[in-house]
């Protein structure tokens, strides 16, 4: 299931957050190696990470196996203060626009070389599914060309912003990614359910009703 | 520069979505590769280690390649000798080809593969490594006599490729869709699959037995061309035939 944090309920989520930020540490920190963002007591917490952010944790009992935070476009965010060099194009910018950072997953949960694993299509589909109720259609992505093709085949209209750039030891290219009502079925397909994955803690009788 | 072929590839990508089939993919992308001096494209699934030469074939989803070369290639399974495969395998970079000589420069076979390829007007050529959805990894390369790509470039052709073999795969994902006919009784009896149930409760619930089950499965499996039950029911469900 994904929970999505924001300063409305974080006040339930203070161990749950923890373990996010403490992943990601391991990740971006440990295993990719941006040591930029090492912090001395292993909780990746970044400027963004304040009352705009809406974080999404991929929990399983109590354990935080994936995680990943979407910013707004119309505050600052990854693509306009820190990798603006990847925005060749005038930069995307509104309600319906947000970016998508810190993607991460546990290594015991990842693809290994297979088709998406559950945990990663959740997140993808816990996007997909807060964006159509929040008239949020699009996101700004920054990442290895690699992957895009993914992407292009779950049915998310990808557009480049630039050419892809080497940063550190890895290509980057930024890309905006629109979705619809196709890209969920894509995934619910993909996981061969389509039961939804986001948690909704805050409104269980619409949920029956609906 | 670099402003304009960014324009330029975007451009690209929008006429992308105007193609058909991956034909015309094909000869958007050729007309895009010249100005690299690229005559020839092939792009495919790399096969597992092992796979016969009709699933190798089968991989392949974009097709401008000398054809006498392809025959040659892989009726002698030059495909699993070939140094620009195994780097595919190995590597998420794009290379040229001369830059991988130094790796297969005391490997007799590989060098073969890579000389005759010259032979077949296949004399400089640039691959680009993409993973897809389903955890394969494909190989992109385009090819000819004489190949210019600076570092910007490679940036560009790393697009074209990804977004040309993406609309393909889309196309061909398409086509299969309208040319695979199940029948009402295999869609049945791949729907309860979907949804868990044993042979036994297929059996029960479509009033046959288990065999008469196990002959719809047999059949809706050579005719989604995989190999176990777990597969037919995912390929079907990617192709939208059952739910």
């Amino acid at each position: 299931m994904i929970h999505i944090v924001t300063p409305e309920n974080q006040h339930l989520f203070r161990g749950e957050m923890d373990q996010a930020y403490r992943l990601r540490h391991r990740v971006f920190v440990e295993e990719k190696n941006w040591t930029d963002l090492a912090r001395s007591d292993g909780r990746e917490i970044d400027q963004f990470d304040n009352e705009h952010a809406v974080h999404m944790l991929y929990i399983e009992g109590s354990k935080v196996l994936g995680y990943q935070r979407m910013l707004p476009s119309t505050r600052p965010h990854l693509l306009s203060d820190v990798l603006p060099q990847l925005c060749e194009d005038e930069r995307p910018v509104g309600e319906h626009i947000w970016e998508w950072t810190r993607y991460c997953v546990e290594p015991a949960h990842r693809e290994r070389g297979r088709t998406l694993s559950p945990v990663a299509n959740a997140l993808l589909s816990g996007i997909v599914e807060w964006g159509l109720e929040n008239g949020v259609s699009s996101i700004i992505i920054q990442m290895n060309p690699l992957w895009l093709l993914r992407l292009v085949q779950l049915h998310f209209r990808t557009i480049p912003l630039g050419l892809p750039q080497r940063i550190g030891d890895e290509d980057v290219v930024a890309v905006t990614a629109s979705f619809d009502h196709r890209t969920l079925v894509r995934l619910q397909e993909m996981r061969g359910k389509s039961q939804r994955v986001l948690a909704e803690p805050w409104r269980p009788v619409q949920r029956l009703a609906g | 520069m670099s402003r304009k072929s960014f324009e330029k590839t975007v451009e690209f990508i929008r006429n992308l979505e105007g193609a058909r089939n991956p034909a015309e993919v094909c000869g958007m992308l050729l007309s895009s590769a010249k100005q690299f001096g690229a005559e020839y494209v092939l792009a495919g699934i790399i096969p597992r280690p092992g796979v016969g030469r009709q699933q190798q074939v089968s991989g392949v989803v974009l097709d401008h390649w000398p054809q006498e070369w392809s025959r040659r290639y892989f009726s002698h399974g030059y495909i699993f000798r070939d140094p620009a495969i195994t780097t595919v395998r190995r590597s998420s970079f794009s290379f040229l080809w001369s830059e991988i000589e130094p790796l297969y420069r005391s490997d007799m076979t590989a060098r073969r593969v890579m000389d005759e390829a010259g032979d077949f007007k296949l004399k400089q050529g640039f691959t680009i490594p993409l993973a897809t959805l389903d955890g394969d990894i494909a190989g992109f390369s385009i090819a000819g006599e004489q190949l210019e790509v600076s570092p910007e470039e490679r940036g560009v052709l790393t697009l074209l490729a990804t977004y040309a073999f993406g609309r393909s795969i889309l196309l061909r994902e398409k086509e299969q869709a309208t040319t695979i006919k199940l029948t009402p009784r295999e869609r049945e009896a791949l729907q309860w699959a979907a949804e868990g149930k044993t042979e036994w409760e297929i059996g029960e619930q479509m009033g046959i037995s288990e065999h008469g089950v196990d002959k719809h499965m047999r059949s809706a499996r050579e005719k989604l061309g995989t190999r176990t039950r777990a597969h037919a029911v995912a390929e079907a469900l990617r192709l939208q035939l059952i739910k």
